[in-house]
């Protein structure tokens, strides 16, 4: 398991370059600046885009069921040592299942910010960017452990 | 104890006698035709396919005092707001919790284990510790491993010394699960979340060698009509939980099994020709049920065979988890938890089940007057699920972990009585 520590991610500013934290550094190493992954209010869009096109499969409450990948706990493992631009990318191009590709790239980036507030990421003072270029320089955050749901 | 099921609660949460006649205008009629000996007209009501005149042959269960093999105790881990799950830090390790199912654990073990298990992957470990090897143990750490951790478990015991094994093992998600006020409905989503996904889990084990999950028709018998109405309050005292620190009343227990009514077999009440017993009225409906030889010897073959390793040793106070080695442990110690962590909402209720050796040609369980009797493949097991007559209530409080001899009498007696007027033509 990595340090709590590790959740804060230094960044530069809204959907600049943000320095990528590497995953392995012990927690007094980690910068006391804190990433602005997304804001609440996009947390909120994403909320009722989740509800309206991804819950039918993921659940209301993203737990999944025995054939549907949840959204929580797992959903992190799966995807942690990645950067968001996979995430944003597979979202884009694969889901909604019975209709691929057919959310807005905003539509997108606001699930993200939903589904990483979901896993106990903080919210910030910035959207996430929904391009795959501002993307890619953001790792998939460490969950600490006090924010587990 | 987990698990320990009991009938009438299977009547009551989604099965619920009044069920029986849902849409049921059709019996009313038939009734009033004075039709019910005729069974094909009654099968067409119902949309069944039964050959007329059909009656199944069952195999009369040997139910006498004098066969008893053995009798086991348990106590259910019932906490009123349902099943711990939250997360914990006890010095640098994670602890993520996972007990206290009252008598729904093997029913909800996997759905539960999936929840913890999902909260520990958020924490992206390699390595997973489980405390406690009874089936909420078990299926937490073969579903870590599922999940793609490498899972050692703490326990004092292996699973046939648990309290786990010490239940009736069928399938009773929500008996004595929760207070339905303490639970709040929140949990109630969570239950529908845990029950849909055990059962479809249990329903990969179905119709392996030695049947370790299995089905089995289990009837309903009375001698008066299932009638709507309201259920018997089933009050041992005055004041409630909020009042008096203790569950009073049958009524208060939370009931969620209309949820998941979708895709549980549906009772179904039985036409006079089609009944073989020797009571007015009859219900069957199928049930699930875990054979815990057969179940429990493939979990833990399942486990060592993907690389899991146990450790014995036993735990006194939650400090003492700082000497595990693995950062992140599911605590799965069921009611050793109100002493290991202190846990004083965890009420002891009692259950007792009675063994008599295996008839493999009897497939049927029945419940009459008070008790229960189920072919299980280690044994006839039979119950007093409620001769007192106090529904959910009967146990509760109580931490005697010993036998009593004169209750398995008294249930045993209820089933020689019925056998012994079985009708040798149908049996």
């Amino acid at each position: 398991m990595r340090g709590r520590g590790h959740a804060c991610r230094a960044g530069l500013g809204a959907g600049l370059l943000l320095a990528l934290v590497h995953m392995g550094a012990p927690a007094s190493a980690a910068p006391a600046r804190t990433v602005s992954y997304y804001t609440t209010e996009q947390a909120q869009r994403g909320e009722g885009a989740y509800q309206q096109f991804c819950a039918v499969c993921h659940g209301a409450s993203l737990a999944g069921a025995f054939d549907v990948p949840p959204l929580k706990g797992r959903f992190v493992t799966n995807w942690s040592g990645a950067t968001l631009d996979r995430l944003f990318d597979y979202i884009s191009k694969a889901m909604p299942l019975f209709s691929p590709g057919a959310l807005t790239p905003a539509q997108n980036a606001d699930l993200v910010a939903f589904i990483l507030r979901e896993n106990g990421v903080p919210a910030g003072k910035v959207d996430l960017p929904a391009t795959d270029a501002a993307l890619k320089t953001m790792m998939f955050p460490v969950i600490s452990a006090d924010r587990v749901k | 104890m987990t698990g320990f099921d009991d009938n009438q609660k299977i009547r009551r949460s989604g099965l619920k006698r009044r069920d029986l006649f849902a849409g049921s205008l059709a019996f009313g009629t038939l009734g009033a035709r004075g039709m019910w000996n005729s069974v094909p007209a009654a099968a067409a009501a119902l949309q069944r396919t039964a050959v007329g005149g059909t009656v199944p042959r069952l195999v009369p269960m040997r139910a006498h005092a004098d066969q008893i093999t053995d009798i086991k105790v348990c106590l259910r881990p019932f906490r009123p707001a349902g099943p711990r799950l939250d997360v914990e830090r006890v010095g640098d390790k994670v602890v993520i919790h996972n007990y206290g199912h009252g008598g729904s654990g093997w029913s909800l073990s996997w759905g539960s284990a999936d929840i913890a298990v999902g909260k520990a992957a958020s924490l992206s470990p390699r390595r997973i510790a489980v405390v406690g090897c009874g089936v909420i143990g078990l299926t937490s750490a073969l579903s870590a491993q599922r999940a793609g951790f490498d899972v050692t478990i703490y326990t004092r015991d292996m699973l046939p010394h648990t309290r786990s094994v010490r239940a009736n093992g069928s399938w009773t998600p929500d008996s004595r699960i929760a207070l339905t006020a303490p639970a709040g409905p929140q949990f109630a989503e969570v239950w529908e979340q845990m029950a849909r996904y055990s059962w479809k889990t249990y329903r990969d084990y179905l119709g392996l060698p030695g049947n370790p999950i299995d089905f089995r028709d289990n009837y309903t018998l009375s001698d008066t009509p299932f009638e709507e109405g309201p259920e018997p309050e089933g009050r041992t005292g005055p004041g409630d939980y909020a009042s008096t620190g203790m569950p009073r009343a049958t009524s208060e227990f939370a009931t969620y099994g209309d949820r998941i009514r979708d895709i549980i077999p549906a009772p179904e009440l039985l036409a006079s020709q089609d009944n073989p017993f020797p009571v007015a009225y009859a219900q069957r409906a199928p049930m699930m049920m875990f054979n815990f030889g057969a179940y429990g010897h493939l979990l833990l073959s399942e486990f060592y065979q993907a690389g899991g390793k146990v450790v014995i040793r036993e735990f006194h106070t939650p400090a003492d988890m700082k000497s595990i080695a693995e950062p992140v442990i599911i605590n799965c110690p069921g009611y050793a938890a109100r002493d290991l962590w202190g846990d004083r909402t965890l009420i002891p209720v009692r259950g007792q089940t009675t063994w008599l050796p295996p008839q493999p040609d009897v497939t049927y369980g029945v419940e009459y007057k008070g008790a229960a009797a189920l072919s299980k493949s280690d044994g006839l097991m039979i119950q007093a699920v409620d001769l007192n007559n106090v529904g959910e209530m009967e146990g509760v409080g109580n931490s005697f972990e010993h036998a009593d001899r004169a209750e398995s009498e008294k249930a045993i007696a209820v089933f020689e009585n019925l056998f012994a007027r079985f009708p040798a033509g149908r049996g």
